[in-house]
Parts: C-alpha cells; sequence; structure tokens
C-alpha cells in the first residue's frame, strides 16, 4: 500500500469542487478524516462488510449496498478520490457500467460531464486503415444508456462518494489505512492507522478493492498467473486551442511516433488523452519528461498548436489474474474485485469496467446472505461467473497487446501483412487489433443460470410503457425490486396466481406482468390481476431478454444479468430458478 | 472423411486439387524474383488470403496443426 506521510494529516476542508485547473493537474476533492470510537475506546470492532479500498470498484460495491439498505464499511488510505498526483486514470466507461451507474442514481451527473463518443477510427502511416460506429452495431441502441461515455475516473469516483453520502448504510472512513492483517484462532484482524492513532477491527465478509498491487495477495499467499511485456506507453492528458473531432482515433503505425502507435481520445473538461507507445524497454523517466512531451505533442498536432499539458505518465503493461476471486481468511472470507482480481492493459477498456460489475455482481449477493434471503452458497457463483469473465479480459487484452507490440521476425512480418492487406480488403480489418471494446462479459459457466440456458447474458435498460402511458425503464423495476429478483411474465393463468402470491408474500421475487392493460381485453380472456402491469409494444423487453419467439416469462437478477427464461409459465423451473438464486445447488435443492 | 469426427473436415490424405502441378508451378512462379524478405513477406499474406477463403476456424486449427507434424 501507498505510504502516507504524517503531514497527509493536516486539517481537511471539505470542499466539493473538482474544478480543472489549466496546466497543472485537477484540484480534487477533500474529506474529513474519520476517526472510529475504537481508537479512544480500544473495542475491537466486528463488521459484517468490510471493504478494503476508495478506488471506482470498492466505491461502486459500497454504493450498491448502500442503495439495498445493507451496512458496510469502506476504508480508504487517503481523503480523496483519485490518486494524488496520478489524478487521471480510465476514461472510458461502457453502456454496462452507465447502466449501473444509472441504477445507483448518478448517470445524469455523468453525461452531463462526459463526453458520447461512438465512431473509432484506425490509421497506419497515413492511411485510415477502417473505421466504426458502434451506433450502427448490434444491440447498443436497445438501451437507454449509450455505448460509451468518456469521463475522468475521479469524477465518477466522486459522485459515488456523494451518492453513498447521500443513502447512508455505507460509511466511508478517508484517512484510514490498512497497516497490518492477521489471522489467528480462525478469526482475520486488521491493524486499521487513522491520524489519530489505531485501532483494530474485523470483519465476517471482507472485500479487497486495494487495487493492483494487493496487500491481501502476500497476506493471504494468493496464487496468481502473471504476464509482463517490455511494451512502454506515455500517457499525456493535455488541452489543445485547436478541436480535434470526437471520435477515437488509433494509430497502429504513427509517423509522428517513430511508426510506433498512438491512441487519441477526448474526455470532460475539454481535455484529450494521447498514449504514445515507445520503444521497447525504454527509460521512463526520459520519455516521460516535459521536452519529450512536447516535442511528440508537436509532431502530431502542428508546432502552432497551444498545448496545456494537464497530467504525463509513464506505463508498463502487464496482465495478472487471481487464480480464484475469493479466499477463507479463518472464519472470514475475501473478495477480491477490479484490480485486485486482475490487472489487464488498458486496451479497449476492459480494466475499470470490468471492475465495476464485479461490485454489481458481488453486491446484491452480499446483501442476500447478509439479509437472510440466501445462504452462503450464493457466493461461490461471485467466482464462477466473475472469474470466467476476468480469464476473458486478460485474453482478449493480451492478443491486443501481441498486436501492438509484435516479437521481431516473423509476428512482425504477419502483422506488416495484415495491415498491407488491411488497406485494401475488406476481410482483413477484422484482423487489426488495436483493442476489442469491452462488453457485459456473458457468463457460461454459473451454477445459478438455468441450465437451459447456454449462458446468462447482461439484459440492457431498455424501455416501456408503465400502464399510464409514461416511459419507464429496467432500472426503474430493479431499483423497486430492491434485491431481489424480477420475474416479467408476459402470460399468467389464473391456476398459478396462489404460487406466485406465496413468493411475493416471502419476500423471494418482485413480479411485474409485461401486457395489455387491465379491462381492454375482454373479461373471458383477461388474465390474472395484477397491481403491477407495464407495456412492451415494440417488443424491446422481449428481445432484450433473447426471446427468438413469443415471450412467456423472464427471470431478471438485480445485476440485471438472465437467470432463467421460458415460453409457458411453469412454476416448478421457475421455483427452481429461484431457488439457485438463494444458493441452491444447481439440481435446485430449496435453501 | 472420418465418420466418427464432429465436424467434417478434408482428410489430407486424399488429394482435393484439381490440377497440383499447376498450382505448384503458380505458387514457385509467384515467388520467382522475390528476395528472401520478399518471399516471406508473401507467403504471410497468402497464409492470411488462404485463412479467409476457408473460413472455418477448426479447419484452420487442423491446419496449423498438421504443418507442425
Amino acid at each position: 500500500m501507498k505510504k502516507t506521510k504524517s503531514s497527509q494529516y493536516a486539517a481537511v476542508q471539505h470542499t466539493n469542487g473538482y474544478e480543472f485547473s489549466q496546466g497543472s493537474g485537477y484540484t480534487l476533492p477533500e474529506y474529513d478524516a474519520v476517526i472510529p470510537d475504537a481508537v479512544k475506546s480500544g473495542e475491537i470492532e466486528h463488521h459484517r462488510i468490510l471493504i478494503v479500498g476508495g478506488g471506482l470498484t470498492g466505491l461502486t460495491l459500497a454504493c450498491s449496498l448502500a442503495q439495498l439498505g445493507v451496512k458496510c464499511v469502506l476504508l480508504d488510505e487517503d481523503n480523496t478520490v483519485g490518486v494524488k498526483g496520478a489524478s487521471s486514470r480510465g476514461i472510458c466507461y461502457t453502456q454496462k457500467s452507465l447502466e449501473i451507474f444509472d441504477k445507483l442514481g448518478i448517470y445524469e451527473r455523468i453525461q452531463a460531464k462526459g463526453i458520447q463518443w461512438s465512431v473509432g477510427r484506425t490509421f497506419a502511416g497515413q492511411d485510415e486503415v477502417y473505421n466504426f460506429d458502434l451506433k450502427a452495431q448490434g444491440n447498443f441502441s436497445l438501451s437507454e444508456q449509450p455505448a460509451f461515455i468518456n469521463i475522468q475516473q475521479f469524477y465518477n469516483e466522486g459522485f459515488l462518494a456523494e451518492r453513498i453520502f447521500e443513502l447512508g448504510h455505507a460509511q466511508i472512513r478517508w484517512n484510514n489505512r490498512v497497516t497490518a492483517f492477521s489471522i489467528e484462532n480462525q478469526v482475520a484482524t486488521f491493524s486499521i492507522a487513522t491520524p489519530e492513532g489505531e485501532y483494530k477491527a474485523t470483519a465476517d465478509f471482507i472485500v479487497d478493492a486495494t487495487g493492483s498491487r494487493s496487500p491481501f495477495h502476500d497476506w493471504l499467499k494468493i496464487e496468481k498467473t502473471i504476464k509482463k511485456g517490455d511494451d512502454r506507453w506515455c500517457i499525456a492528458d493535455v488541452r489543445f486551442n485547436t478541436h480535434p473531432p470526437k471520435e477515437r482515433h488509433t494509430w497502429i503505425e504513427a509517423p509522428f511516433n517513430d511508426n510506433r502507435a498512438v491512441w487519441q481520445h477526448l474526455m470532460a473538461d475539454d481535455v484529450w488523452r494521447i498514449d504514445y507507445q515507445m520503444a521497447p524497454d525504454a527509460d521512463p523517466a526520459y520519455v516521460s519528461s516535459e521536452t519529450q512531451v512536447r516535442e511528440r505533442l508537436a509532431k502530431q498536432f502542428g508546432a502552432e498548436t497551444k498545448v496545456d499539458i494537464v497530467w504525463v505518465g509513464p506505463y508498463a503493461y502487464r496482465s495478472e489474474c487471481v487464480n480464484a476471486m475469493a479466499a477463507p481468511a479463518g472464519k472470514s472470507e475475501v473478495f477480491f474485485i477490479g484490480d485486485s482480481a486482475k490487472v489487464v492493459s488498458p486496451f479497449g477498456a476492459r480494466g475499470g469496467n470490468t471492475g465495476i460489475a464485479d461490485a454489481d455482481n458481488l453486491a446484491w449477493k452480499l446483501a442476500a446472505v447478509v439479509q437472510g434471503r440466501a445462504s452462503r452458497e450464493l457466493l461461490q457463483s461471485y467466482h464462477a461467473e466473475r472469474h470466467e469473465a476476468a480469464k476473458t479480459n486478460v485474453q482478449v487484452t493480451n492478443r491486443t497487446a501481441r498486436f501492438l507490440r509484435p516479437a521481431e521476425g516473423i509476428e512482425r512480418i504477419f502483422r506488416d501483412a495484415t495491415i498491407h492487406l488491411a488497406k485494401k480488403h475488406l476481410f482483413a480489418r477484422s484482423l487489426v487489433n488495436t483493442g476489442r471494446m469491452a462488453v457485459a462479459n456473458p457468463y457460461s459457466r454459473s451454477p445459478i443460470t438455468a441450465p437451459d440456458l447456454p449462458q446468462s447474458h447482461s439484459v440492457q435498460n431498455v424501455s416501456f410503457q408503465w400502464g399510464n402511458q409514461h416511459i419507464g425503464h429496467l432500472n426503474d423495476l430493479l431499483r423497486w425490486a430492491d434485491g431481489l429478483p424480477l420475474l416479467l411474465l408476459w402470460h399468467a393463468p389464473q391456476s398459478h396466481m396462489a404460487s406466485l402470491r406465496k413468493w411475493a408474500r416471502a419476500g423471494r421475487v418482485r413480479t411485474v406482468y409485461v401486457g395489455e392493460p387491465m379491462g381492454t381485453l375482454p373479461a373471458s380472456a383477461q388474465p390474472a390481476r395484477f397491481k403491477e402491469t407495464i407495456q412492451d409494444p415494440d417488443g424491446r423487453i422481449a428481445k432484450a431478454c433473447g426471446f427468438a419467439s413469443a415471450a412467456g416469462w423472464a427471470l431478471i437478477r438485480p445485476d440485471s444479468y438472465l437467470a432463467a427464461r421460458g415460453a409457458g409459465l411453469d412454476i416448478p423451473t421457475v421455483a427452481l430458478a429461484l431457488a439457485r438464486l438463494q444458493g441452491a445447488s444447481r439440481s435446485g435443492a430449496p435453501v | 472423411m472420418k465418420p466418427k469426427s464432429p465436424v467434417a473436415l478434408p482428410d489430407p490424405v486424399i488429394p482435393s486439387l484439381a490440377d497440383p502441378d499447376g498450382f505448384y508451378e503458380a505458387l514457385l512462379d509467384a515467388h520467382s524474383g522475390l528476395s528472401h524478405d520478399e518471399s516471406v513477406a508473401y507467403n504471410a499474406r497468402l497464409v492470411l488470403i488462404l485463412a479467409h477463403q476457408i473460413g472455418r476456424q477448426e479447419v484452420l486449427m487442423q491446419s496449423l496443426a498438421l504443418a507442425k507434424a
């Protein structure tokens, strides 16, 4: 963990501003240090859920738990969001992340501050090799959220922190730094330093959100798979007096960077991120010196372009993935989320976005267990689902890294051949790999997915009509379900009403009827009476649930992944699917 | 064809080229006059084009293994 000077603990002032300060980085918000009573009393605190690390994933998890009314404590080693002196990290947020942020109530702020984009262009030398427009691709248009918004990571972290202050339940303890961790007699105990002294705490569920240099890996002797390369990059966040297009531009071979790769991307405050690929094993201090950076920028944008350097940092990319997403620590259990679980090169925005998804996946499961609605077995699905996603993301980014930094010899020859062909032939463009943009990873080996579903996919935040014709979105229903699975019914015979009512009374599921408003059908054809009825006139919900033909029923998890679906409502099948979401084994023994 | 194979792959033992000698000659002719480096680059492009023409992942994987054997 980062060493902190004691002077940092000088009186901090609370401010909500993240104002862009020209040429010298950002002024980040500062929060008051939190000193728990245990510092004075010397008592050992005990928490059900303790999150270590207040970055993007830790804050997303804390905010998700707070929204579900679950108490948790989050320890953050400093008193701000972002990283001091390195305030610009992730910038590119996927539709899935934006949907999660919408569910948590901070999307409007992100939308107002960030920059939407959908067009990407790839160049080699002077030639454009290919371009894409995400708006024209796949199902992006089904969701209320756009394909991508670019925004500096610390904004999202700040929005999450402020949302947590509003919601309560979750307590963020600024200036609380974990200094030691021990397991004695099956009890895991943390030593935590604050500006006014140390205290100790234990927890049932510990979440490691400490990031890419997690101390838990050593403490718990975690096995992981690591791959290091010699590829070096220099990232420059800059502001110009000119305005490049709001597009993602990538050069595989940039004439203005000694024929190495360059990335150009816009974010909030009119700041551009320009990533320069450096010579293998280049000296980080030299390549990120201001003279070098200004020289490269002048070559790219012309000497007459005025440039403010906001932030510069050298990067050596590596990939790393834990072999298991959770580990026992005495009687407690430790979960790895975000960069503490896997580290990837930034190609395709697969770092932060998958960390947000880790948090969204874990939150409702922890909530269900802590609130007594599910057994601890449910938590095993966190590893099954998010490890599959982590491995996929590591593989996808490693493939991009290999394309962008081919080994000398035949790898370089094949890349030259690919670029040569891609300039003339459509087919070869699919081989050009400047990053495959992050998606909501599907789960194909999950113990809580119905066996007849080949995989569980994320159901997008599609729109529908309420009974009064107003427009609603799936996230409205998920928020209303408040951590319970959401059962959508397109058909509901009267004979099944008893079971549905029983589940509702037992607090196992929230049910919504998708159909005609009551009273519009002849009495004989009227379905069972439902208080909650919506209409799906364009079939968007059915499409997002993956129904190829007539929709019957769909069971959607609180993280909006599909758990089960069917044509005709079949009570035993739905009962098994519900039991799985409460931690029953795949065979469906009720808990 | 191997009847029990889950995917029907062309058996490499059975010749499939209508004019093997003609193809072989054309392949050599394509390389004539090229330096060693140019030939290697040409072959790389050719492999990528042929992969596209074949277009079946399982056949390509089998071919990669065959070339090693």
